[in-house]
């Protein structure tokens, strides 16, 4: 999650490290009790994420069923892969999710935060704020709940409002192609909020100074935001962008409410296949290939993300 | 220390063009807000009605009867609600406890404390953020079954005890307090427990507030999971209560959406109750994480 903010965290760290030399090193007892502080935290990383990593990259070469010991079977996990066409549609489905969620998480999260950061009283800056927010905090499954009552197709209120405005009804969760557009409808409704106020914390960073030195140099507002408020926020964007991958690439039980992963595999994602195949079928060996296809994919974007900020970002 | 933990407070913006822009901001926001309200409405508006009334149209939405014994039903039906409720409840606890342990003592020594290999190991954990537990399902699954605890709360609650986000919150928290604070209760005489203990813990209450809160909700095995304890655990009596809800959705036909829409009332209470008490602290820190870095 806070992936992004690595860097700048590290930097700093090692930064003050250097600039530190006048002291004669840590003390004997300083560095114990450091180790020990972090002790807990390490064991935490080591026996439930490291530990685990590891085991699902050695699974991945084996077959496995649970029942008899994993024997040794090379690529042929990976290379069966290749020839799955329904990880082929699931992996499909799950780039549609992160691509929606990218883009309209954050499109529409920077629109409400510039709206926002308008001028108004503070008492509605407040309740907006609260309001588009609340979401974000309440679990995913209760809200997929609730949209799953307001995207019935007949006794629905959505489709009850479409008519009412002319539109022909939509068969929200039983559609190989229109299923796919509610669950990103509930992602996006769930986490504009949070993406919203990380934007309106860095639009209240900018400095004033400049916006109105590029007005006065007869920048129109679009030129304005582009040329300054973007570069000026784009540590934000970063962060935003990140986090909405990773959880997009996670989405689970808004599909198991909503769609239960069809009809087909048509909503179905990357994650419900992984579990599908673990859990029901004991191929755990294919699975934690899978899985493994996931973390690649996660870190492959972590660090073109990086790539790019780094080029791009504006450091003050 | 605390003003620095709370959303910066400048002055609003300077420009000009007040009316037009800004009444324009808040009709469109306005809309949104509707937009964002309406579902939960909806849900309170459900869960009081009578059956015959689910379906009516134009839907209202505002409670035209009260059927109190919705919720009732829903926490006598199938499934054992209140049992469920208790499970994430001491799951959560539990889990928080244990990060707000954890995480603060993990975070002040790579703020304030100096050993080789830190940074690396500080690296080491924030890059465990990038592996979701749903990478690492299987080997944790089994794990949990070597254990013994499958189906039972403690396979949730031993992952959630560290928490590397939590650990990175709390560094930034205690880069915030000042170093000759800690220099002088060293000069004192205070080891660095004493240090820890009595001098910088109690100066970032705000932020344990934060940790408390975030971790209760968001730690992807506590309060709002669900893929973990959807593989953890396999029993009604076992399940937590976003098991139970959807669980609760399949033996329960449409005509029963109110029962199901009373327990999803109960279920968004307590965030609603935790939003409105504590949500200063959230926004603030959230939002730190994210701008200053």
């Amino acid at each position: 999650m806070a992936d992004l903010i690595t860097r700048d965290a590290t930097s700093q760290t090692f930064r003050a490290g250097r600039a530190r030399p006048a002291r004669k090193g840590p003390g004997r007892r300083e560095a114990i009790a450091g180790y020990l502080f972090v002790a807990p935290s390490v064991l935490g990383f080591l026996v439930f994420v490291l530990g685990p990593l590891l085991a699902a990259l050695w699974f991945s070469f084996t077959r496995y069923d649970v029942i008899s010991p994993p024997t040794f079977i090379g690529l042929d996990n990976y290379v069966r892969l290749f020839r799955d066409e329904r990880l082929g549609l699931v992996y499909f489905n799950t780039i549609i999710y992160v691509i929606a969620a990218v883009v309209l998480i954050n499109g529409l999260g920077l629109l409400f935060a510039v709206l926002i950061n308008a001028r108004m009283p503070r008492a509605l800056t407040y309740v907006f704020r609260s309001v588009y927010f609340f979401p974000s905090l309440v679990a995913l499954a209760y809200i997929s709940l609730i949209w799953q009552a307001l995207f019935q197709r007949d006794t629905g209120v959505i489709n009850y409002y479409l008519e009412v405005i002319g539109a022909d009804p939509v068969n929200w969760l039983n559609s190989s192609s229109q299923s796919r557009l509610s669950v990103i409808i509930v992602d996006v409704w769930r986490n504009v909020g949070f993406a919203m106020l990380i934007y309106v914390a860095a639009l209240q960073e900018v400095p004033k100074e400049l916006e109105e030195a590029a007005q006065i140099d007869g920048a129109g507002p679009f030129t304005q935001f582009r040329r300054i408020t973007v570069p000026m926020i784009s540590q934000a964007i970063f962060f935003n962008v990140t986090i909405t991958v990773i959880g997009a690439f996670q989405i689970y039980e808004s599909i198991i409410v909503l769609t239960k992963g069809g009809p087909g595999d048509s909503t179905r994602s990357i994650v419900m296949y992984i579990a599908e195949k673990a859990f029901a079928d004991f191929d755990l060996g294919y699975a934690a290939a899978i899985s493994m296809t996931l973390f690649a994919i996660i870190l492959l974007v972590t660090i073109v993300q990086f790539r790019i900020r780094r080029a791009w970002v504006h450091y003050e | 220390m605390s003003s620095a933990a709370v959303l910066p407070s400048r002055p609003r913006s300077r420009r000009r063009r007040f009316p037009v822009g800004s009444a324009v901001a808040v009709v469109i926001l306005s809309l949104g807000g509707i937009g964002m309200i309406a579902p939960f409405l909806w849900m309170i508006v459900t869960a009081l009605k009578s059956p015959e009334h689910l379906f009516d149209v134009p839907p209202n939405w505002i409670p035209l009867e009260f059927e109190w014994d919705n919720f009732w039903k829903a926490v006598n039906g199938p499934l054992p609600l209140l049992r469920n409720l208790f499970n994430s409840t001491f799951i959560a606890v539990v889990g928080t406890l244990g990060i707000l342990i954890t995480a603060p003592m993990a975070g002040y020594a790579f703020a304030r404390l100096q050993f080789r290999g830190q940074n690396a190991i500080f690296l080491g954990l924030l890059a465990s953020l990038m592996v979701p537990v749903q990478v690492t399902i299987i080997p944790l699954f089994l794990i949990m079954r070597n254990l013994g605890v499958i189906n039972t709360p403690w396979s949730l609650i031993l992952p959630a005890l560290t928490w590397a986000f939590g650990v990175f919150l709390m560094r930034q928290f205690f880069l915030t307090v000042p170093k000759e604070i800690l220099e002088a209760a060293r000069i004192d005489g205070a080891g660095p427990w004493k240090t820890y203990r009595l001098v910088a813990l109690p100066l970032v209450k705000n932020g344990l507030s934060a940790l408390g809160v975030i971790a209760f909700l968001n730690n992807p095995y506590l309060w709002n999971a669900y893929f973990a304890p959807s593989i953890f655990l396999n029993s009604q009596d076992t399940a937590t209560l976003p098991l139970a809800l959807v669980l609760m959705q399949g033996p329960f036909s449409t005509g029963q959406m109110n029962v199901v829409m009373a327990a999803t009332t109960l279920a968004v209470l307590p965030a609603l109750i935790v939003f409105l008490v504590a949500q200063r602290w959230i926004i603030a820190s959230l939002t730190q994480s994210g701008v200053k870095g």
